[in-house]
């Protein structure tokens, strides 16, 4: 089977300081993956280069069998990755339900959408009309979310969305993400400090240090936790 | 920046000043007498276009108004010498005359554009405004002010051009040197902060309206000047030299030279303004085009300017590498302050009586009151979106309640800004990062700082003197290696870091901290835990935490506030919030126990 994602030795950084360095990673259709690791590592910069944020300095980076090297962000979101970035991810002068419709291809879809992200983030539908900038900041996190189910996405980039918000919502999440999985078959690279989030979601992990992957490998391994806890100097 | 890139640094900037002093005193003896006509008027043009420089390229006010102070200058030397005579006396009192206008004036329009809650907009609409309203009353004072023609034929200094020549010119060599000096200290670090982030200088207790006009008043300063030493060297005053024409071509030549560099707009406006005086003559209308479309192709191919080009081509070809990034300042442990005391019979660190907060019809927050003492760490936890972010900007900022009374140490705050509130004893680290992306790690540290330890106005400061908590978290996350990195390079969870080593740095003893520890491991969140005990436990800090991380609560507090709703629904220990059925249902969802990220 093609994966959803192929990484073959991609480096890239800002301007001449190369923060990854040769990285190597494959996700398969449906399967969620969670990179781990400290602070400043590279964790994010890994996803800014897949979605063509950063240029790559070297290695190749496919997408659905096809390569996307190279290729500016808009071109990367049309083939159906939706990326949910740690800052500054919303119009903050929009309206909530218009943040929902730039998600979006067709107007058509946007009842039933709203609908469905109602299922998962229950306050959606009664405030469509609020400004997003108004929202708290752990109703901006599920906003995000939402917008990005919404679009119908294959693949699904993820940065540390569980910052902020409470631990029923957290739960609601794993669970709702977990189902999309399984019924539109979407694979998920999921960057995660909440190491119980990443366990309960990933089937596998990666680790990251320096700008490389040290260590990958099944979530639910035997010894697992006890790897990724020294990993992570728990 | 290390030593020795400094000390080169400093070099070159001397050895760059003596040689520019060295042409202004060869200048008469080489240059054709129609050249040194056209650089008299242009060196002093490019005086005034520095000043534009400082205000827009490095603190971000766009203003179209320094031509006013340029005519105002200009003007008291007309004025007085029209109608007084010339005089050593009377040169002296139009000399006054100039800076004290130029200086109230600034004072006003400084005002205007910048009182709290102003938009930066503000600053270029009223700055464009000004030169109008100089020209037009310049124009309906009739022969006072010889309305449209000017004034001309006075009297002025007995003075050859070559000696004026060299008095222009080492004016602004000497100029150019300090504004170099300024911004690259200490002190002129924070332009580049108030240009990026205006509210997190506020709440580092700097405030920025003041020192946004005090700028203002001192490029006003050197404008009027300029101006009168142009009125006492050409003896013609026109509104022109006053209007807003002026003032947008000094944006322009600013713009071309290349904003930001202070010697790029300098040499801009020497070049295009004796350009001027050469092909103006000779194509009158065509120059005028050949300046506004390069300006348009400028701002949109290189909007750095010009002279970054010369520069990198430069580098190049002396194979010289782009600046690498030194080791920063030493850090040092700061002198700890002692605590202000508190004020009056209160016993409380932080006071809240009926704190509510409207927008518009929807209530976030409903009469809140608690108290919260010393070396107590009270932590606010609740369901997202129920208030706990405005709660502390309600704290935090006067201005933000609807109704209600907070104390800090005894201290009502009444509606008094951050940066007042900040002298009683607080500090706020936001919830998302709030810092200085194009400053470094050890500027962004030393803005925090600069409250209580005035920063240098000239040379920058080889040590960080930083208190203990801080030094801490800056070790603990990694930051002390990279505090010569630009912020925007580091990571979410760095940032985050940074600003809660800026806040400690303030040394405040009510502290307020929205989601601390968001991105960060959780061996780095156990680390500020243990410090966040410390500064309560033995340093009688009194903090306010808002956390999802139950764990963390648990942990670190030794009391829990519910917010639900904007209203308090439980304020108990740590114990009976986290075996609470109610906080179970609203907050920590079904067979969650309090149970958390990791």
């Amino acid at each position: 089977m093609t994966p959803a994602l192929e990484l073959q030795g991609i480096s890239s950084g800002y301007g001449e300081a190369l923060v990854l360095r040769e990285v190597d990673l494959t996700l398969a259709p449906g399967e969620v993956l969670a990179v781990l690791g400290k602070n400043g590592m590279g964790k994010s910069t890994l996803l800014k280069t897949v979605m063509g944020f950063l240029p790559l300095a070297a290695g190749q980076v496919r997408l659905f069998g096809e390569s996307i090297g190279g290729h500016p962000p808009h071109v990367v979101a049309r083939a159906a990755v939706a990326y949910t970035p740690q800052e500054q991810a919303l119009f903050q002068d929009l309206s909530v339900e218009d943040n929902l419709r730039l998600g979006l291809r067709r107007d058509r879809q946007l009842r039933v959408g709203i609908e469905r992200a109602g299922e998962i983030f229950p306050f959606l539908p009664q405030r469509l009309a609020q400004r997003a900038g108004t929202l708290s900041g752990g109703e901006q996190k599920m906003l995000l979310v939402a917008r990005a189910l919404l679009c119908q996405p294959r693949l699904m980039l993820i940065d540390e969305i569980t910052e902020g918000l409470q631990p029923s919502v957290i739960e609601r999440l794993s669970v709702a993400l977990r189902a999309e999985c399984e019924r539109t078959g979407v694979s998920i690279l999921l960057i995660e400090q909440n190491v119980g989030f990443a366990r309960g979601l990933a089937q596998r992990y990666a680790v990251m240090k320096r700008g490389e992957l040290v260590d990958q490998g099944a979530m639910h391994g035997e010894d697992t936790a006890a790897r990724i806890a020294a990993h992570l100097n728990v | 920046m290390t030593d020795t890139r400094r000390d080169s640094d400093l070099r070159l900037v001397l050895g760059l000043g003596a040689l520019a002093l060295a042409s202004v005193a060869l200048g008469p003896y080489i240059l054709p007498t129609f050249l040194i006509n056209s650089l008299l008027r242009a060196i002093l043009y490019a005086a005034v276009a520095l000043t534009v420089d400082v205000l827009w390229g490095y603190t971000g006010i766009l203003t179209f108004g320094q031509s006013a102070f340029f005519g105002i200058g200009a003007y008291a030397v007309g004025l007085v010498f029209t109608h007084m005579g010339f005089s050593a006396s009377h040169a002296l009192l139009a000399l006054v005359l100039s800076l004290v206008v130029s200086a109230s004036t600034a004072l006003l329009v400084g005002w205007l554009s910048f009182y709290p809650g102003a938009s930066p907009l503000y600053a270029s609409v009223v700055t464009l405004a000004l030169p109008i309203v100089v020209t037009q009353i310049l124009f309906s004072a009739g022969t006072f002010t010889g309305s449209s023609s000017g004034l001309s034929g006075f009297e002025s200094f007995d003075i050859s051009i070559e000696i004026w020549f060299w008095i222009s010119g080492t004016f602004l060599v000497l100029l150019t040197g300090v504004a170099w000096l300024f911004v690259r200290s200490d002190a002129g670090r924070m332009l580049v902060a108030i240009r990026e982030n205006e509210a997190r200088c506020e709440y580092l207790g700097i405030s920025v309206s003041r020192l946004k006009i005090l700028l203002l008043m001192a490029a006003a300063l050197v404008a009027a000047l300029s101006g009168y030493l142009f009125a006492s060297m050409q003896m013609v005053v026109a509104p022109e030299y006053a209007g807003f024409v002026f003032g947008t071509e000094l944006v322009i030549w600013v713009a071309l030279g290349g904003r930001g560099s202070l010697v790029g707009p300098v040499l801009g406006t020497l070049f295009i303004d004796v350009g001027s005086a050469y092909l103006s003559g000779n194509l009158p209308y065509v120059w005028k085009l050949l300046v506004g479309v390069a300006f348009v192709v400028v701002i949109v191919a290189f909007p750095g300017g010009l002279l970054p080009l010369p520069m990198a081509l430069l580098r190049r070809l002396r194979g010289i590498p782009p600046p690498a990034r030194g080791r920063g300042p030493m850090l040092e442990l700061a002198e700890p302050r002692a605590l202000p005391g508190l004020r009056g019979d209160s016993a409380s660190a932080l006071v809240l009586e009926g704190v509510c907060k409207n927008f518009g019809s929807l209530r976030v927050l409903d009469g809140i009151s608690f108290r919260a003492g010393r070396g107590e760490l009270l932590s606010v936890v609740g369901p997202n979106g129920a208030g706990k972010t405005t709660l502390m900007r309600c704290i935090s900022d006067g201005a933000e309640r609807s109704r209600g009374r907070v104390l800090i140490n005894g201290f009502d705050t009444g509606r008094l800004p951050p940066e007042r509130c900040v002298a009683f004893g607080i500090g706020r680290k936001f919830q998302t990062a709030n810092t200085f992306d194009s400053l470094t790690v050890a500027q962004s540290l030393r803005i925090a700082r600069s409250r209580l330890e005035r920063p240098w106005l000239l040379h920058c400061s080889r040590t960080l003197a930083l208190p203990d908590a801080a030094l801490q978290v800056i070790r603990a996350t990694g930051l002390d290696e990279h505090l010569d990195m630009a912020v925007r390079h580091l990571s979410h969870g760095q940032k985050q870091a940074l600003e809660l080593a800026m806040v400690l740095a303030l040394e405040p003893n009510v502290l307020l901290l929205d989601e601390p520890t968001a991105g960060l491991t959780k061996a780095e969140r156990t680390l500020i835990g243990r410090i966040l005990r410390d500064l309560t436990e033995h340093h009688g800090l009194c903090i306010l935490l808002v956390e999802h991380d139950l764990d963390f609560v648990r942990e670190v507090s030794s009391r829990v506030i519910v917010l639900h709703q904007g209203q308090i629904l439980l304020d108990a220990t740590v114990a009976e919030v986290v075996e609470s059925e109610l906080v179970r249902s609203i907050y920590a969802g079904v067979g969650s126990h309090g149970e958390s990220p990791s």
